[in-house]
């Protein structure tokens, strides 16, 4: 009060009477009358909104599931069939085990197989998404040859002999190693390995000039080793591996078959069988898919589309019988809670 | 006290040298000390508390005591104390300090979050908080500096200079020229108006905008220039600074002489002076210390109901945070496995410990620290400081700015003096309010009058109106076309104007009742001395009304000096004779609230001594001579009908003084006039031994008009469900016919009356003892409560019974609040439509609704306009002043302030309700985003080993609460509008909704929470299994921050969509909030992927955009995260719809077309009529306080107060009255003699 009437004091202004009205200014903000659209959720708008969607959802819907049926995908689980019979109670023992990991599989082409064809090697129970491993790397050391004593979050595959490892950290030390070679009647067929990354990673966050040192050299080995000769944006392997997956399931790209493959057609799978997921029961399969626009075989999305927009559909059918036995007159004031019951309360 | 008495004896010490301004000060030093001041040896003592001393005109003397300096300040803080005292206040929130926790927090390892995603939203919004602060507190800060800074002539060295009022000292001589403000307290030496008498408006201090009369000491008259002024040496000896704006006592020793002062010499900062060409005055008090700034009050922080049931909600949150944290602790206690090599959780490095499978206790504690950093976003942080902003702007843009709430006549806005209760405002279910100045206009008018016996005055009160009407009976008014209409008086009776009293059965009677109305007051004339342009200053309106009468009857007062009143009476002996008479005014005895009565002692021009008396028929019934008793009688019965009429009535009296019996009684009456010590008390006990044994004449009636609008605003209130309880100093009978009035009370009502006017509490207060009158009136108020209560509910038992009215009076009530009957008044008083307490005290108004408040768990507003209010103001939920006219005080104790009663209706109905509404959404929506947000981030820990890994990148995270979803929410606080202002009005029914908290419900709240979990499954699920495949048509396959990154996406246009789906009305500042949240997330994603974030991130958003997955998600994914909310929202509004959704849609297909009328006339200019009408609020008016002469007594409250122990706060017309009174010099006068 004190404040307020000695600042009026204060100021006391000589301004006229007329000016000293302290009348609000109209304006539609403080009157709160802003032109404003009031949608109100009517049944027919109910109704007409699912029917777009449906309307909408289905068509891209189909359009999804054809894309996805157009999609070739072999999958092979190879993890349990290639342990020798004599290790399948130690799986773990034959894997650190220096014998030889050769396996053969054979893969039947049911469908024509457009080039170029994509092969994913596909892990399961494998969290690349947890905490301790997705922090384990170091980006600058990747991108910058100058900073390639920088080992921070990298722990505990940070120094090997107190010098720093390039590509250190858990994830490039946990490189998945298994290698496939592909034969179609004796014929080999070259994969290539070439533009499996994508072109940011390539291109920005591995250098050019930075190369691997001190890689794998501690007793303890994660994976595969790299050629020390290669700059990190040519290990494209590495590259792929090092975009972390966001669930425990996930594919990678290993290469591309750049031949059609034709249906009735016998693959020939020479794999090496390195990578240990026998200790923590995870899967390994190899994975021969074609991709759309879409990409990938995913029947999900175009499922979803197409149940969504049944599911409006079906939602705007029922409103409309409700609406025709039961219509419900817009603002009809018996509606109102007061009218419903005398005496307000 | 022994000080005064030192005070008072002791020699004044003015023999000082004149210019003492400068050196000889020290000099002068050891003459005083044996004086009155008390300083040894060059030490300063400390004032003993009772009073200070004050050398006039020397700067010097004054230094010792270190008075403090005129500056002031009103800030809260200052350039170094900024910084840690804000951040203090701010830390005070458990919300900021939980978010501090939590990013101390996150610097640590544990943490899977960087700190930045804590850190940046918490400095936001301090940032904002402190930036507010600042903002106010450097208003505040100019305010002071420009205040400090103002200009003022100070005397020195006899002349008088300018100097800022920072640099004014307590005992300067200073000089306020017309229209000037005071700068500190001053007492008043000299006025260029003859007999010092100077005039000052305090409408800063109290709101009345009527001149006041100060008056300096007769001694100290001539010191006006400055050579003479400077000559002015005395002492003043006074008391302390206190707050009491309206007492003031010391002495000014001068001359060797100890002169009183009371209040009438003090000019109080704050004041200006109007009509006086200038004062001199010297300082007493400055700064700080002045009274004005001694009343300063914090207004008591009232926390709306909403805002408890948030923090509710908010440990309902830290609840589920608590579960969820522990549900993924143990999961990561399960997890944790040396299995997973390639996790090394045994390397033994730093950080390892928590992924130990060898000590799974520390495993879960740790992941129990890292998840609460990591779900920390399920607590909205910016919650409290948006619904602050929001409700800032509710205040100051649209309660403030509303025009349907600005009263052209008195030219006051709505004021929100508080910006904490907008909701609230939304959701009141009691209304308590004061009668007089509230519900009636306080504006007077000279209605009835009864002489000898006799009732005169053919007027129909609204009251009398509204009764015959309930009773079928039509009225036709048929007033005489010469009837006088002037503002004060409309009276209409052939029989008493124009002299025609004379040919009355009683002309005696009637001549002594006019000459009654014309001395016996305290008003002053202003103007011109003729009966059309005079005017009249009076303290209360209805001893203007009185003055006025007299002057319509023929009996003109139109001079006052300081000894004599002078009257033209017409017609006194002769048809045509007019006479200037002068009367003689020995002494006035003045009002107040416990005398209510008000005497004067005059000398007629005869010599005959007289004494005129007028006041509450109670006080004068105790006093009236005996015999009579026939005219008593009857008086009585008139005095009942003008009451039940709604009628404020007063007795008038007089009585012959025998010459010798006044000198002896007037001597005492000097002493104790110029007692020191409890003079008002030693005055009304002189008073006490004179008025007695008086003749009654008759009695007068006032009508006290009703607001405008005021019966149809209650009656929109009432549909509203609100119940409204009057609380009034009245009689129980004129309570019941304003009630009835206000359409507050009507016939199809069943009315409970409880009232100690029965025959029983009677017989027993005649009886005297005042413990058995305890005993009956508790007794037969429990007796009435139990019966009324059984009748009530068997009333309510039937299905269409009738509504029910408490009355209940003062007395009773102060039994009925005694908690053993407590319960029964609840039970009582909630199921009744309308409750009238009448005859109550502020305390008791307060207590009532204190009772509402705390027991029956509602929400109450109270209403009122005076001092006597202000307690009930405080005790309720919302305090609501009525500003404008009245005092301040009522305005200074309230949350708002608004200018008429009627427009509580827009103030509740439409502010209120949609604030609560928008404040339930914005709370609700807050909560929905970032529980939808956090749980996302809960699922993928599932899928993590229960790492704790983080979903979204640090940055979007810290963005997404003050960038990304910030805006819309704030729309939706500030514009959203479910029926427009009139559709409010027209139905005021929709009201219920708030009471009943419909919209902030628990269920209200679960389902948000249940659409939240589904919504982000979807969002989670959808995106995230839909990511083990290819992506492209390249064959490439998504990592995980390409999924977090699109399942942000997915959530910042969920979000921003489903704040669409709670708009009622969609401006154009929704669709640019909700575009430009969406956009400003892809533009903040296209910088932070490209340039800044080479990490994680870096350019994901265009690997994303490269796919066409991309796309098919985006408008996928809200549109089935929002399916579930659209049915619910369908099926809601089709099979159970609100209210307001029924008054929609009935009013679907109107343009605002009431309001765009509306809206074409009101324009920024004044119509003429409202300039003309701003131009008469303008002038100098007789507005102030409603006095206690009739049954609405504030003396009745301050009574029961002070017998309960509480102040009554002292009425500001006390003052005006002693003010205007002129018996002052006279006193002196007799002295000197």
């Amino acid at each position: 009060m004190a404040s307020s009437g000695s600042g009026s004091a204060g100021s006391a202004d000589a301004a006229t009477a007329r000016k000293h009205t302290k009348r609000p200014k109209y304006s539609k903000f403080t009157q709160q009358e802003l032109p404003a659209c009031k949608p109100i959720l009517t049944p027919r708008a109910v109704i007409s909104s699912f029917l777009i969607v449906s309307v909408f959802f289905i068509p891209i819907g189909v359009a999804c599931l054809l894309a996805s049926n157009d999609v070739v995908e072999i999958i092979d689980r190879y993890d349990s069939d290639c342990i020798p019979e004599n290790f399948k109670n130690n799986k773990v023992g034959y894997i650190q085990s220096s014998i030889d990991k050769t396996c053969n599989r054979t893969l039947n082409v049911t469908k024509h197989m457009k080039s170029p064809i994509y092969v994913y090697y596909e892990l399961d129970n494998f969290y690349q998404n947890h905490r301790r491993y997705v922090k384990s790397r170091n980006d600058d050391q990747l991108r910058d040859p100058k900073k390639g004593d920088s080992t921070e979050f990298c722990k505990p595959e940070d120094l090997s002999g107190g010098r720093a490892i390039v590509p250190c950290g858990l994830i490039a030390w946990s490189l998945f190693n298994d290698t496939y070679s592909f034969s179609r009647e004796n014929n080999m067929l070259a994969v290539n390995k070439k533009g499996i990354s994508w072109k940011s990673d390539r291109e920005h966050k591995f250098g050019k000039d930075v190369f691997p040192k001190n890689f794998q050299n501690s007793s303890l080995i994660g994976g595969a080793r790299l050629n020390e000769s290669i700059p990190l944006s040519e290990q494209e392997d590495l590259i792929v591996w090092m975009r972390t997956a966001a669930l425990p399931t996930f594919r990678k790209l290993y290469g591309r078959i750049e031949v059609d493959l034709n249906a009735g057609d016998q693959i020939h799978v020479t794999l090496k069988n390195y990578y240990n997921t026998y200790s923590f029961n995870g899967k390994k399969m190899l994975v021969l898919s074609t991709t759309t626009w879409l990409g990938g075989k995913n029947n999900f999305l175009g499922i979803a589309y197409l149940s969504v927009g049944g599911l409006c559909f079906f939602l705007a059918m029922a409103f409309t019988i409700i609406y025709f036995i039961k219509p419900r007159q817009l603002g009809d004031p018996s509606y109102l809670s007061w009218n419903r019951s005398p005496g307000g309360q | 006290m022994s000080g005064w008495e030192r005070v008072r004896t002791s020699s004044s010490s003015s023999s000082r040298s004149p210019h003492g301004m400068g050196s000889n000060a020290f000099r002068e030093l050891p003459n005083r000390i044996p004086s009155s001041r008390t300083i040894q040896l060059g030490r300063v003592q400390p004032q003993a508390p009772g009073h200070r001393t004050v050398f006039c005109n020397d700067r010097d003397a004054n230094l010792p005591v270190r008075f403090k300096g005129n500056s002031i300040s009103t800030t809260k803080y200052n350039v170094f104390t900024f910084l840690p005292k804000a951040l203090f206040e701010q830390f005070r929130r458990v919300a900021n300090l939980y978010f501090l926790t939590i990013s101390i927090l996150s610097t640590t390892p544990i943490s899977p979050v960087s700190p930045i995603t804590n850190v940046a939203p918490l400095s936001l919004v301090l940032l904002i908080s402190l930036m507010k602060e600042a903002f106010e507190d450097s208003k505040r800060f100019q305010n002071d500096l420009a205040v400090n800074n103002n200009l003022i002539d100070v005397l020195q060295d006899q002349k008088w200079v300018s100097m800022p009022w920072k640099r004014v000292q307590v005992g300067d001589v200073i000089r306020v020229k017309q229209d000037g403000f005071f700068p500190a307290d001053l007492l008043c030496l000299a006025s260029t108006n003859p007999d010092g008498v100077c005039y000052i408006e305090t409408s800063n201090l109290d709101g009345e905008t009527n001149l006041k009369i100060r008056k300096a000491l007769e001694k100290t008259w001539d010191y006006l220039t400055p050579e003479k002024a400077s000559e002015f040496k005395g002492e003043v000896q006074c008391e302390q600074p206190n707050n009491s704006l309206y007492t003031f006592t010391g002495n000014l020793i001068f001359q060797k002489q100890t002169l009183p002062l009371s209040p009438n010499q003090l000019l109080l900062r704050g004041c200006s002076l109007r009509n006086t060409e200038y004062v001199v005055g010297v300082v007493i008090f400055t700064g700080q210390e002045t009274k004005v700034m001694m009343n300063t009050m914090n207004v008591p922080s009232k926390r709306s109901t909403l805002e408890r049931k948030l923090d509710k909600l908010i440990l309902a949150l830290f609840a589920t945070l608590f579960v969820m944290c522990l549900l993924g602790a143990i999961g990561s206690g399960i997890f944790v496995s040396n299995k997973y090599f390639y996790l090394r959780p045994n390397a033994g490095d730093e950080g390892s410990g928590q992924f130990n499978p060898g000590n799974r206790l520390l495993v879960i504690t740790l992941t129990m620290f890292t998840l609460i950093t990591l779900y920390s976003s399920i607590i909205p942080i910016s919650l409290y400081v948006s619904i602050e902003m929001i409700k800032f702007i509710q205040c100051t843009q649209f309660i403030n700015k509303d025009l349907r709430m600005y009263h052209s006549e008195t030219n006051t806005p709505a004021l929100a003096r508080t910006s904490n209760l907008n909701e609230e405002l939304g959701q009141v279910e009691y209304i308590f309010s004061d009668k007089t100045g509230t519900l009636t206009r306080n504006l007077m008018e000279f209605f009835k009058c009864s002489i000898g016996g006799e009732i005169y005055g053919n007027g129909i009160t609204e009251i009398e109106r509204g009764l015959a009407e309930r009773n079928g009976i039509k009225i036709q008014e048929n007033r005489s076309a010469n009837v006088v209409q002037e503002k004060g008086f409309n009276f209409d009776d052939a029989r008493l104007m124009r002299g025609a009293w004379r040919n009355e059965p009683n002309p005696d009677s009637c001549k002594e009742f006019f000459r009654c109305l014309a001395i016996c007051h305290t008003v002053l004339p202003e103007g011109d001395e003729s009966p059309e342009k005079i005017r009249y200053q009076a303290a209360s309106p209805d001893e203007a009304a009185l003055v006025i009468a007299a002057k319509n009857f023929g009996f003109f007062f139109y001079r006052r000096t300081p000894t004599s009143i002078y009257v033209r009476e017409s017609h006194v002996e002769k048809m045509g004779k007019i006479q200037d008479v002068s009367y003689e005014i020995l002494n006035v005895l003045e009002f107040n609230s416990t005398r209510k009565r008000q005497s004067v002692v005059c000398r007629h021009p005869d010599g005959r001594l007289v004494l005129y008396c007028k006041g509450a028929d109670s006080v004068i019934y105790e006093r009236l001579a005996d015999g009579y008793n026939d005219i008593k009688k009857v008086t009585r019965n008139h005095l009942e009908r003008f009451g039940s009429s709604g009628l404020r009535t007063l007795c008038l009296a007089y009585k012959e003084l025998p010459p010798d019996l006044y000198e002896s009684w007037n001597e005492k009456f000097i002493h104790a006039k110029s007692s020191l010590r409890d003079r008002e008390k030693k005055l009304d006990e002189v008073a006490e031994l004179v008025e007695n044994g008086l003749v009654l004449i008759g009695c007068t009636a006032i009508e006290d008009k009703l607001q405008e609008g005021v019966p149809t605003t209650i009656e929109t209130l009432q549909r509203a469900g609100i119940k409204i309880w009057v609380l009034t100093g009245d009689k129980v009978e004129t309570a019941i016919n304003i009630a009835y009035a206000c359409n507050l009370i009507n016939n199809e009502m069943k009315q409970f009356v409880i009232s100690s006017e029965t025959d029983v509490i009677r017989e027993a207060e005649e009886r005297g003892d005042q413990v058995e009158i305890a005993h009956v009136i508790k007794e037969e108020v429990k007796r009435e409560l139990k019966n009324c209560l059984e009748e009530a509910q068997s009333c309510l038992s039937s299905l269409s019974g009738p509504k029910l009215a408490l009355v209940i009076d003062g007395k009773c009530l102060m039994y009925a609040l005694d908690p053993s009957l407590r319960v029964m008044l609840l039970n009582l008083s909630l199921n009744c439509h309308a409750v009238v307490c009448c005859r109550v005290s502020p305390l008791q108004k307060a207590q009532v609704t204190s009772l509402v408040k705390k027991g029956a768990r509602k929400i109450t507003l109270s209403i009122g306009d005076g001092a006597n209010d202000v307690s009930m103001i405080q005790a309720a939920h919302v305090g609501v002043g009525i500003s404008g006219l009245e005092g301040m005080q009522a305005v200074m104790a309230s949350d708002f302030a608004i200018a008429q009663f009627r427009y509580l209706a827009d103030l509740l109905l439409v502010h209120g309700r949609w604030s609560y509404l928008r404040i339930c959404k914005v709370v609700t929506y807050f909560f929905y985003k970032n529980l939808t947000f956090t749980l996302i981030q809960f699922w993928f820990t599932f899928q993590t080993g229960f790492s704790g890994q983080r979903f979204y990148d640090d940055w979007f995270q810290s963005l997404y609460n003050v960038i990304f979803t910030a805006l819309p929410v704030i729309m939706v606080g500030l514009f959203d509008k479910d029926v427009s202002a009139s559709l409010s009005v027209k139905y005021p029914e929709l009201y219920m909704e708030g009471i009943r908290n419909v919209f902030f419900k628990w269920r209200v709240v679960a389902i948000w929470a249940f659409f939240s979990v589904y919504q982000s499954l979807i969002l989670y699920y959808f995106v995230s299994t839909a990511s083990l495949t290819a992506k492209n048509s390249a064959g490439l396959t998504f990592g995980v921050w390409d999924v977090s990154t699109l399942a942000f996406t997915c959530v910042v246009i969920t979000v921003n969509l489903r704040f669409l789906m709670i708009c009622n009305s969609i401006t154009k500042w929704h669709i640019i909030s909700v575009g430009g949240s969406i956009l400003s997330w892809f533009i903040f994603a296209f910088i932070y992927c490209a340039i800044i974030g080479k990490g994680n991130t870096y350019f994901v958003i265009y690997d994303l955009m490269s796919t066409i997955y991309f796309y098919l998600s985006i408008i996928f994914v809200p549109v089935v995260a929002l399916f579930g909310d659209f049915v619910y929202q369908g099926i809601q509004r089709w099979f159970f719809p609100y209210d307001y959704q029924i008054v929609q849609e009935t009013h679907r297909h109107e343009v605002e077309g009431t309001s765009r009328a509306r809206l074409l006339e009101i324009e920024n200019q004044l119509t003429p009529a409202e300039a003309r009408s701003y131009a008469i609020s303008q002038l100098p008016r007789e507005i102030s306080k409603h006095t206690g002469f009739a049954f609405d007594s504030p003396g009745y409250e301050s009574f029961f107060a002070s017998q309960l122990g509480v102040y009554a706060p002292q009425k500001a017309w006390d003052v005006a009255r002693r003010a205007s009174a002129k018996t002052k010099p006279k006193v002196h006068r007799k002295n000197d003699s």
